[in-house]
């Protein structure tokens, strides 16, 4: 194992910037994409067909607690072929593009800011900031954005070292950390300051949630999964056939009254078969 | 948060112990540097000190974390009382006579007409 | 009724969670995690420990937290958490990352330079 003597002066001026630097970014993209992001509005009748679904759904479920009369002027709101709300509602078919609305287009533009730009940037910098030669200045951020379309390339630049891991790494990671050095005898633990700046990304990931509370903005998987799972609770996909499905689910729903004879369960077996009339229609001609 | 000021005190202490041990390290290290010796492990007190103000800290920590609650629904239940249910505010009503008791009450021109 | 209340089958009886109270334990158990990880990995860089030496420092620093956990909760685990052996080993990999950076930094800091 070759062992490297570094000048102090990396571990202050290298090694300790990278991980401050690291830190205070993502910090700063948390506020940002505070700054930027828009409170999500939801239209009146996405809301509105939303919530007539849950009704729908509750009425098929619990339906058989309520007086049959009651159940069929539910019923009859909902499913009634000429007022009721599933028949009358006309609902323009949801366009499947997303890039047609232009709010989805604004909000991945500010995605893209808040994430990307500032690995791009911040990775480009930290490269030519604290790389040893001055002519690999701009390789990392074009290999970055190249490794964003989707196409990578093979560029020869170097690295200053300026960390090593504390176990051994096998050969298979020399290429990855130290990426246009042919040292064969150097150990692949030494790693150079651009490997040092993303462990730094992934390993501080969980700080940031120590630090500025759970599901910040930071945190860029977690977005993401927000994002996701917000628009879809908020609105069915496409509302027509969504209509439709459940008006033939509340149709075909039958109902049976679930409370019938309770009054006798109630009462105990002392008032059992005196007549047999149920509870509503008792009170119903009271 | 029931954080009490001890525990505060205990991970305050314990972070500077590690500091304080971590220094010693790197004066260790340069000594040997400087002496050309091998280097083999760390002498034990420093070992000691940093894993006693580890453990230190961690013990600060949780407890600064905040305190579990039972998971089970029913003790939240337990404590309430019936008028807590029957505090429903959807039926709160607010517009009735008894603001013509206030003080600052001013007779509406709707009311005058009535 | 405060919160969503969710049930779990468990063993022959059906007993009722309280959303809001498991998300608060998870939490707090997760913050101890997430600083029990940097510290450990700290104390491992400043100790100087090396290859697997480091990793079973790691899952020491795992376990001690959890019987800490266990002591915290006073013995009645059942009172605050649905299982045991997951408050072991639910975010044992997250926590390495976090682990491997504090480790790899005080180790650059104190041994390497």
């Amino acid at each position: 194992m070759a062992e490297l003597l570094l000048d102090p002066n990396i571990r202050g001026w290298v090694f300790l910037p990278i991980v401050v630097i690291t830190f205070l970014v993502g910090i700063v993209r948390h506020y940002v994409s505070i700054l930027l992001s828009t409170q999500k509005k939801v239209e009146l009748t996405q809301v509105q067909d939303s919530q007539i679904m849950i009704r729908s759904r509750l009425l098929r479920e619990n339906g058989q607690y309520i007086p049959k009369s009651a159940f069929l002027a539910r019923r009859h709101f909902f499913n009634n072929e000429e007022t009721g709300y599933f028949k009358t509602q006309r609902r323009a078919p949801v366009t499947q593009n997303p890039m047609s609305d232009p709010n989805m287009i604004s909000e991945m533009l500010k995605g893209n800011l808040t994430n990307v730009i500032p690995m791009v940037l911040i990775g480009g910098w930290i490269n030519w900031m604290f790389s040893g030669f001055v002519t690999s200045n701009y390789c990392f951020s074009i290999f970055l954005l190249l490794f964003i379309f989707g196409r990578s390339i093979k560029i020869n630049y170097n690295f200053y070292f300026s960390a090593k891991v504390p176990f051994p790494l096998t050969l298979r990671f020399k290429p990855m950390l130290q990426r246009g050095i042919e040292l064969v005898t150097l150990d692949a633990a030494w790693v150079s300051s651009a490997s040092w700046y993303f462990l730094n990304v992934f390993g501080l990931r969980s700080i940031y949630t120590l630090v500025l509370g759970e599901n910040n903005a930071a945190d860029t998987s977690r977005h993401l999964q927000d994002q996701v799972s917000g628009a879809a609770m908020s609105m069915p996909p496409d509302p027509k056939a969504a209509f439709k499905s459940e008006w033939e689910a509340l149709e075909i729903c039958e109902h049976n009254w679930a409370l019938n004879g309770v009054d006798e369960d109630l009462l105990g077996s002392k008032y059992k078969n005196v007549d047999d009339i149920d509870m509503y229609s008792q009170s119903s001609s009271s | 948060m029931a954080a009490k000021a001890i525990h505060k005190i205990v991970t305050f202490l314990g972070f500077l112990s590690l500091l304080h041990a971590a220094f010693s390290a790197v004066q260790h290290r340069s000594y040997l540097r400087i002496t050309e010796q091998e280097f083999t492990t760390l002498p034990i007190d420093i070992i000691i000190q940093g894993v006693a103000s580890l453990f230190a800290v961690m013990y600060g920590v949780m407890h600064i974390a905040g305190d579990f609650k039972e998971i089970r629904a029913v003790v939240d239940l337990e404590n309430k009382s019936w008028e807590t249910f029957r505090n429903l505010p959807s039926f709160q009503i607010f517009n009735h006579r008894g603001k013509a008791l206030s003080p600052e009450y001013m007779v509406e021109e709707a009311d005058r007409r009535r | 009724m405060a919160g969503k209340i969710r049930t779990k089958q468990d063993k022959d009886d059906v007993i009722a969670y309280s959303e809001i109270a498991v998300r608060n334990n998870s939490a707090v158990v997760e913050y101890c995690r997430i600083s029990m990880a940097a510290l450990s990995g700290g104390t491992a860089g400043v100790l100087g420990l090396t290859g697997l030496y480091g990793f079973g420092f790691y899952v020491l620093a795992t376990i001690s937290l959890w019987m800490m956990i266990l002591i915290k909760a006073g013995g009645e685990w059942n009172k605050y958490f649905v299982s045991r052996r997951s408050l072991l080993t639910s975010g044992f990999f997250s926590g390495l990352f976090t682990y491997v950076l504090f480790w790899t930094f005080l180790y650059g800091m104190v041994h390497v330079y």
